[in-house]
């Protein structure tokens, strides 16, 4: 044992060593869209590595061995919070003792942290499927909230990095310039459907229906999580063609056959959308590349013409 | 190679310190040739695990092991009462049926709470790489009481699998016995369960037994090559597990099926003469 600690004792010191001047921050990032953001604010001076795939289901992520590796060495973790990750992350992070990462540390940045959640229950109940205590985690379907999670990212780098501080800052302001013209032409896009009505598969966006004034709430699942069945399946239906609903929001990890089902019954429109960078082609570039996308999508879906049923 | 070690460490240990009763026990399970029965105990344990989830209990509870157990005893009860009941339903067939209807009824249930996939794949392959040290150790625990009734009773068990006829003759209680070695067995699929899932269980079991029967003939060799084969494949498959940055269970898994394809050719290449 002994040995084995000098053994690794001399591994740090030449590790140490050999690290140049100004070594990057470390930082892990839980999902991609936090991970796009944290690699804007950060710039140069960090390197992020995400842990979820953008394809993945955010709320359970396979744990694998370099997860606790790359946990293990990081200088920072940038989780959702709000229990997004709470099925899979306290485990690893058991794993990987890491004492910069505990709750309360500074290395620990929680991105729901001044973001105004929706959909906090007043009692939880299981029974009501898969609720969250802390308010809706998919916060980030709100570019608005993209504004608080980066202002938080960047306050975050400075106090482990305070002489970075300046970089950050120039940084974040870059990308919320992007933002805000992103923003307003979004607003834009979306403008002429306000009031209009979307069926999702999955209870991911009652943020991005509040920002562009959509109603996002008949879902595909009987109940969060629960996968739907064919009763449900029918009264959806049903009220669809009654209320002439035309887009159904489908997640890369969700049943898209089940979506392809109902629209062939309603001459409904399936739209491939996703909270992550990379979950859908083309938006591997980032956050705004991706939010771009869903929006163009759902717009695209308002206003094709009807008879057209789902393409792909 | 030191960062192999801190991370795949719990496993490593549950891997080296849990198979062993396993290996014992599937030694007796291939002999009594209800290769099956544990596949089956396995997944009954998984369905009242699944029963537990929806009762709002965590997988981790205690309940959760409770209800486990339960479900666990009830197989292990219908297994004894219809071993060499009549031939004319093999008890291999009981076996398969009470798999197949727990794993469709765990799918019903799941069917039916938000974290229903997951936990159904979890069932499966479990989660050895987030192991908790506390986890192991009640395990092991566990697993010493049973392995010293099993040292301490080794004439009845060994002959209520290896020659039930004699034990018949002898006039030991067969039923009763045989109800004891799937209790205790019952307490062994459980644990492991919970730890390394239904299909880590089942290669544990088998795998390391089929190999020993090939390879020896007196039960002492073949703890000892069965034992062996677990502790080598669990390494192989935990390192490959590292080193390729895949799932840790599904990699053991597959090391076991990779041990036995390598002593499969082994005993098919040596002499013909040796054997017997």
């Amino acid at each position: 044992m002994k040995m084995m600690n000098r053994i690794i004792g001399a591994m740090i010191c030449l590790g140490a060593v050999g690290q140049p001047a100004f070594a990057k921050l470390n930082v892990v990032a839980t999902t991609p869209d936090l991970g796009s953001i944290a690699a804007v604010v950060g710039g140069d001076l960090v390197s992020v590595t995400t842990l979820a795939k953008p394809t993945e289901d955010p709320h359970f992520v396979d744990a694998k061995p370099s997860f606790i590796a790359k946990l293990n060495r990081a200088d920072a973790l940038v989780e959702g919070g709000a229990d997004l990750e709470i099925g899979w992350l306290p485990a690893l992070l058991d794993q990987a003792r890491n004492n910069k990462l505990q709750a309360g540390a500074p290395g620990r940045i929680a991105c729901s942290q001044g973001v105004q959640l929706l959909e906090i229950p007043a009692a939880l109940d299981r029974s009501k499927g898969d609720i969250h205590a802390a308010g809706n985690p998919h916060f980030l379907t709100d570019p608005e909230n993209a504004r608080i999670v980066a202002q938080h990212i960047a306050e975050g780098f400075s106090a482990l990095e305070p002489k970075s501080s300046a970089v950050f800052q120039s940084n974040l302001k870059q990308f919320l310039g992007q933002l805000d013209a992103k923003i307003a032409e979004w607003e834009k896009l979306l403008g002429p459907y306000r009031g209009q009505q979307v069926v999702a598969y999955h209870d991911s966006w009652p943020y991005f229906a509040k920002r562009f004034g959509l109603k996002i709430d008949l879902f595909l699942e009987p109940k969060p999580g629960i996968p739907p069945t064919p009763v449900h399946l029918a009264e959806v239906i049903l009220r669809m063609r009654a209320e002439h609903i035309r887009p159904i929001l489908v997640e890369p990890y969700q049943n898209r056959k089940t979506a392809q089902t109902v629209a062939a019954e309603t001459g409904a429109v399936v739209v491939d959308v996703s909270q992550f960078p990379g979950g859908v082609k083309d938006t591997e570039g980032g956050y705004l590349e991706l939010v771009d996308h869903n929006i163009r999508s759902v717009a695209h879906a308002f206003g094709e013409n009807k008879g057209t049923t789902a393409e792909k | 190679m030191s960062e192999a070690l801190s991370i795949m460490f719990w496993p490593l240990i549950a891997c080296l310190l849990l198979p062993g009763i396993l290996v014992y026990y599937g030694l007796h399970i291939v002999r009594r040739e209800i290769i099956f029965v544990d596949l089956a105990l396995a997944q009954v344990a998984a369905l009242g695990m699944c029963l537990s989830i929806l009762l709002k209990h965590e997988p981790h509870d205690w309940q959760t092991y409770a209800w486990s157990l339960g479900f666990t005893f009830i197989g292990a009860a219908i297994f004894t009462l219809t071993r060499n009941e009549n031939h004319r339903v093999p008890q291999e067939a009981l076996i398969g049926i009470v798999y197949v209807v727990a794993a469709a009824t765990a799918i019903l249930l799941l069917s039916q709470s938000a974290e229903g996939d997951e936990e159904l794949k979890r069932t499966l392959v479990g989660d050895i790489l987030l192991v908790r040290p506390a986890e192991v150790f009640q395990a092991f625990g566990l697993y010493a009481v049973i392995g010293v009734i099993h040292y301490l009773f080794r004439k009845r068990f060994l002959l209520i699998s290896f020659e039930p006829e004699r034990a018949t003759a002898e006039g030991v209680s067969i039923r009763w016995w045989d109800f004891l070695f799937y209790v205790l067995f019952g307490f062994v699929v459980t644990s492991f369960v919970h730890i390394g899932g239904v299909l880590m269980i089942f290669s544990y079991l088998i795998v390391p037994a089929i190999c020993a029967n090939l390879l020896a003939q007196s039960l002492r060799a073949r703890l000892v090559i069965g034992w062996l084969t677990a502790t080598i494949a669990s390494i192989v498959g935990l390192y490959v597990s590292y080193k390729k940055d895949l799932p840790t269970g599904a990699s053991i898994v597959c090391a076991l099926g990779a041990a036995l394809l390598i002593v499969g050719l082994l005993w098919r290449f040596i002499p013909r003469a040796k054997r017997s």
